[in-house]
């Protein structure tokens, strides 16, 4: 296979992670070391604010943070040699500027980075990132937190990181989500902030496919930022919320490479979206086997049963939560006896989110309508086809037309 | 009897096709539903590590999966290259085809009407249109189907190599697209499962009530390759 075609088509199309010869990684390795040489020389944006005294305020040492770092270059899919590099690339974090705004949804994925009573190291990094604008935590308003966001669009012109959470309302001119002293709309926002970015990273569900507020009948015409914002490279970290270590990953990718990383055809991270929930669960075995939990609560969920019956949309979910779940590896939701809702994937409310396998799922009708699962329109069709021969039948055999011996 | 004469309608080849394909289809169909639907349970007294009830009928649904697919691909050779008849040449929207295909549904549905005004002995085209249609239910089947099985191959590789996901991705990709992701996909090929039941109910009723109602014997067709039709036909 020509090596340049296959790696075409897969930019284009699919998940795969490209096997990479070790040639390739050196140079990358050398390129990345010039880089972070050069981000080092440049002041840190903000004085005061470093990643090993927090570390050291939350009582973890530099062994920790080295871990971290050995995990965090597994995530990324990078040979072991790199550690060290993204280990510097941490320590660099407050070199990168981010504008954070938040759009059309509940602020969880904000939540799920401030609402911890142990925090982990990946969140420590992110309070030590150079955030110029997050209107949810920072004390400024109105007047004075546009000047602000003037302010960090123009000094980091063309450098920040835009990290937009939430969907966007396209219904009623926009008018269903404005916001600032002149109501602006998400829209507008959106694209003036994101026209001047280096890249934009859609952190959520929401923010890259619309998520929660696009599910049916979807009352607002939420999109994600990718529906309406052209011309730039975007980052889809889909999730609900999206895992905090997928956020650090990828910007340590964009800190040592300068570049966004490899992205499926749903402009995700390969390293963390490239692989299926399913094909890294531990219960995997009793899927195979046909060991399914019936009910919550029964034998099988008391033994781990597969979660399958009871909904688990793991088989169609890329996400890398099956591998380096969360809370610092505590533990994930199919791990806790619940299956996959497929949050990490386009559409999930309304076609994964329900605890019944797909075919047994709740749907709506084609043409609009009753909520029926696919079954059920099957089973009226074979039934319609029976009666339709019934019918023809049973008058055949009254009309009694057969040819004759000798006709 | 003697007004009868006997025609070859099916060679073997294509008699042998016709039943892996029906066997083929019973086993899709019986393990299919259990992948989308587990509904018989394994014994739990057995330990996950020796017991493989899923895995089975995965694999026997990708078994015959493949049956299925190669038979496909052989049908649609035959369809322009058969030596015996080119089935194609009545898919052709002609002014001859169409007047067949009118007057055969006719005979359907006035239930045996005379004089049918088409020529039995050969494979009319009414029929063809609905093998095609089976067949193009099928190739449906084969792209969303392995669209499905090409996301356990998030590592790149297979046990074949790692052109093998690669084509499966070339290939079927489009289904995303076209169906609305991973679940549309995923429900297609399940209501296509409808589909293809009620078009077995169908062609299998009609075939029988040919052989009743015509009394040509068109049923051994597909047993022993031949049927009977009266001399001064038509
Ligand atoms: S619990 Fe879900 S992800 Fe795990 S094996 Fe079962 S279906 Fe797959
Ligand atoms: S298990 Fe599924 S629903 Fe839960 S966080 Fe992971 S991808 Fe989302």
């Amino acid at each position: 296979m020509n090596q340049w075609m296959t790696e075409q088509i897969h930019a284009a199309h699919s998940n795969r992670i490209e096997p990479r010869e070790q040639a390739y990684y050196d140079a990358l390795f050398e390129k990345s070391k010039a880089r972070l040489e050069s981000l080092r020389a440049e002041a840190p944006l903000h004085e005061g604010m470093d990643i090993h005294a927090a570390l050291a305020e939350e009582g973890m040492d530099r062994r920790d943070f080295m871990k971290w770092a050995s995990a965090t270059t597994a995530t990324l899919m990078l040979p072991a040699m790199f550690q060290p590099l993204v280990a510097e690339a941490a320590e660099l974090f407050n070199r990168v500027p981010v504008i954070w705004t938040n759009l059309q949804d509940c602020a969880g994925n904000t939540e799920a980075l401030l609402r911890t009573s142990a925090p982990t190291i990946d969140e420590l990094i992110l309070d030590v990132i150079s955030l110029e604008f997050h209107e949810v935590i920072m004390a400024a308003a109105g007047h004075e937190a546009e000047a602000q966001l003037e302010d960090a669009m123009a000094t980091f012109k063309g450098r920040y990181i835009l990290a937009v959470e939430g969907s966007i309302p396209l219904g009623l001119d926009g008018q269903y989500g404005v916001k600032g002293p002149h109501a602006e709309t998400y829209l507008d926002h959106v694209r003036r902030v994101g026209a001047d970015a280096f890249a934009i990273v859609a952190m959520g569900s929401c923010a890259a496919f619309g998520g929660v507020p696009a599910a049916y009948p979807n009352p607002t015409n939420a999109v994600g930022v990718k529906d309406v914002v052209r011309g730039k490279p975007i980052i889809n970290l889909s999730g609900c919320p999206v895992h905090p270590h997928n956020i650090t990953s990828t910007i340590i990718h964009v800190i040592l490479t300068g570049q966004p990383p490899a992205l499926d055809n749903l402009m995700r991270p390969r390293f963390a979206y490239g692989y299926r929930i399913h094909d890294n669960c531990e219960r995997r075995a009793h899927f195979d086997a046909g060991h399914f939990v019936e009910e919550f609560g029964d034998h099988g969920a008391k033994h781990n049963y597969c979660l399958y019956k009871v909904g688990c949309k793991g088989p169609m979910t890329f996400n890398n939560c099956s591998i380096i779940r969360f809370n610092d590896g505590a533990n994930w939701p199919v791990g806790v006896g619940r299956g996959c809702i497929g949050c990490s994937e386009p559409d999930f409310w309304d076609k994964y989110a329900h605890e019944r396998p797909v075919a047994a799922g709740v749907r709506m009708a084609p043409f609009g309508g009753v909520e029926k699962s696919v079954d059920y329109f099957g089973l009226g069709l074979l039934t319609a086809v029976g009666i339709g021969i019934a019918v023809h039948a049973t008058a055949s055999i009254m009309a009694g037309k057969k040819d004759e011996e000798n006709a | 009897m003697s007004d009868r004469v006997r025609i070859k309608r099916m060679t073997p080849a294509m008699r042998i096709i016709h039943w892996a394909t029906v066997f083929a289809v019973i086993v899709c169909v019986i393990t299919g539903y259990y992948i989308a639907y587990p509904f018989y349970q394994a014994q739990i007294s057995v330990e996950a590590t020796e017991s493989f009830v899923m895995a089975w009928n995965r694999w026997g649904h990708f078994i015959s999966a493949i049956i299925l697919d190669v038979t496909a691909i052989w049908v649609i050779y035959l369809y322009f290259f058969s030596r015996f008849e080119k089935p194609y040449k009545k898919l052709l929207p002609t002014r001859a085809n169409i007047v067949e295909y009118g007057r055969v549904v006719y005979n359907l549905i006035t239930l045996n009407r005379k004089p049918k005004g088409f020529d039995t002995r050969h494979n009319d085209s009414f029929n063809i249109v609905n093998f095609a249609i089976l067949h193009l239910m099928l190739i449906l089947m084969l792209f969303t189907g392995l669209q499905l099985y090409v996301h356990g191959f998030g590592s790149g590789h297979s046990a074949i190599g790692a052109w093998w996901p690669w084509m499966l991705h070339l290939v079927t990709d489009w289904t995303l697209w076209a169906f609305g992701g991973k679940v549309g996909v995923r429900v297609v090929h399940h209501a296509l499962m409808y589909g293809i039941l009620a078009w077995a109910m169908l062609h299998i009723y009609y075939q029988i009530w040919r052989t009743i109602f015509w009394r040509e014997g068109d049923i051994n067709i597909v047993f022993g390759g031949e049927k009977f039709a009266r001399k001064r036909s038509a």
